[in-house]
């Protein structure tokens, strides 16, 4: 068998997305919050449940919403069934892809919901019990993304103004997205006036929990062209796990999203300029400064001064985030991103719609330890 | 059970040693028997050489900051009293890095010299970092009694 740079390109596509209201949903379980967003779906590309032959479920960060208790709410046995313990929904969208080039499936319904919010779960606690960080008080994820900015600012230069363009820059797209939770006008004033909450962390730069479910359904290219709506291809998948975790020199940088970012660009053949929107995960800013840097639409370090530039606000040439991103759409551990950035594609993105796009990219991060990125396009040449 | 005893494993197999050397003033970290690499934070095996043959070994109360925040929301009620306090990243002249809360009363920025401290909250040692140039407090007291 003779390696090809990219075996995958546009052989899958996104056909079918769908996602509940997202903010506070009580009374109702991760569960049924994926298994509503799933139903959604499936309308949306005029399919139901009989015709998956795949699930893949995504475990919330409480570790609901596995592939057992969606598949016996949906009712399916399916030839292919899995669950992720990996948020961001890159992670789903890039083992439907290997599910559909192997055969093992050609429908596949990706799943995420959560109840995190509703049911008071407590992001401050120690996840994985008592450890030496939280013995000195480093708790929450603001405590290790705000050391992980400080350096940043030390090394670098960066300010308040230039790093505020992110959370400023999310809300203006917000405004334009019914669904976001935060639709409140937000200038570099205000954000300013807002006070420390981990230093040089504010509030705004960090995601607030929410309730939801989101869903797509994942489908072979030569199906995909049967369905209602023009098929998203997958023109790009790319991965890397830094497991060594702490053991990595300097780790709170997150060096191994340089690596995910080189293969992504020498399996696709693309590069940064080709990329017409941008999604970022984004449950800290700090995550969209690193991506930004590491992922080449800027030099390492220079990230202060490119947003300060604006091109990643509405209008400019490298739309961010268009929903509004973590911080002021929703949480939705970043399923909401691929799901607007199939909607660009689409041109279904109403008063935020940014042109004509024809690719988009996704990066995203599972803390301190993954990284990933898929590229997405209306073209099946792209990435081939 | 000290009440910030689900902030610290003191009696956990794999962290207890530190906190047994940290109440007799001590910083010592893991170190591996087969290759020698000195590891922080602790683990079952060298992840350089597979060795499972781990010692504690003393280290210098000294490193460098290479960064630091400051809490200003206390994300648990045992951090509540300590508000604002702020979390330094230090590399050790030794080698590893290390997190540690900085002495209540210090001042320090990314770059600054510091040197260990420690004092007992709530009958548990804590490693407090101190820049070199900053004075000390009555060192050791029972800062929270």
């Amino acid at each position: 068998m003779t390696t090809q740079r990219n075996p995958i390109a546009g052989q899958a596509a996104i056909a079918g997305l769908g996602h509940t209201k997202q903010g506070e949903l009580p009374g109702h379980s991760a569960e049924e919050n994926a298994v509503d967003a799933a139903l959604l779906a499936l309308a949306d590309c005029g399919l139901g449940p009989g015709d998956l032959d795949g699930l893949i479920a995504c475990k919330s960060v409480q570790g609901q919403g596995n592939d057992v208790s969606v598949g016996q709410l949906l009712g399916l046995n399916l030839p292919y069934v899995q669950s992720l313990d990996y948020g961001t929904c890159n992670f789903s969208l890039h083992l439907a892809v290997m599910a559909i080039a192997t055969g093992m499936a050609s429908t596949i319904l990706l799943t995420y919901g959560a109840n995190a919010r509703s049911g008071r779960f407590d992001f401050g606690k120690p996840m994985y019990g008592a450890d030496m960080a939280s013995a000195a008080g480093l708790v929450h994820i603001a405590g290790r993304a705000g050391l992980a900015l400080a350096r940043h600012k030390y090394l670098y230069g960066t300010t308040d103004e230039q790093f505020g363009m992110l959370a400023v820059g999310q809300r203006q797209w917000a405004r334009r997205n019914p669904n976001a939770i935060f639709r409140n006008p937000m200038t570099m004033e205000d954000y300013l006036a807002e006070p420390y909450m981990v230093e040089p962390l504010r509030r705004p730069d960090v995601t607030m929990i929410s309730d939801g479910g989101a869903a797509l359904v994942v489908t072979a290219a030569e199906r995909a062209r049967d369905l209602p709506h023009v098929p998203v291809y997958v023109s790009g998948i790319a991965e890397y796990a830094g497991v060594r975790g702490e053991h990595n020199p300097e780790n709170l940088m997150r060096p191994w999203l340089r690596d995910s970012a080189q293969a992504i660009w020498a399996r696709t053949g693309l590069k940064p300029a080709d990329i017409d929107v941008l999604y970022i995960q984004d449950p800290t800013a700090v995550w969209s400064l690193q991506m930004l840097e590491y992922y080449g639409f800027c030099g390492i370090g220079e990230g202060g001064p490119f947003l300060a530039e604006g091109h990643t606000l509405p209008g400019g040439d490298l739309p961010l985030n268009t929903h509004g991103g973590q911080l002021s759409e929703s949480y939705t551990w970043g399923w909401m991103h691929l799901v607007e950035a199939v909607r660009q594609l689409r041109g279904q993105a109403a008063d935020r719609q940014a042109g004509v796009p024809e690719v988009a990219m996704y990066c995203s991060s599972h803390g301190f330890v993954k990284a990933a990125a898929s590229v997405l396009s209306t073209s099946q040449e792209v990435g081939a | 059970v000290s009440e910030n005893g689900m902030l610290a494993p003191v009696d956990h197999p794999l962290t207890g040693p530190f906190w047994t050397a940290a109440g007799k003033g001590q910083l010592v970290v893991q170190q591996c028997e087969s290759c020698g690499e000195l590891r922080w934070p602790p683990l079952a095996g060298c992840p350089e050489c597979r060795s499972r043959e781990t010692s504690w070994v003393e280290v210098a109360q000294s490193g460098t900051i290479w960064s630091l925040v400051t809490y200003h929301r206390a994300f648990q009620a045992e951090l509540e009293a300590d508000i604002p306090y702020s979390v330094a990243m230090v590399r050790l002249d030794d080698g590893p890095y290390l997190v540690g809360r900085l002495a209540p009363d210090a001042h320090a920025s990314i770059g600054d010299r510091v040197t260990a401290e420690f004092a007992k909250v709530n009958g548990v040692p804590q490693l407090r970092w101190r820049a070199e140039d900053s004075p000390a407090a009555n060192g050791g007291s029972d800062g929270k009694a």
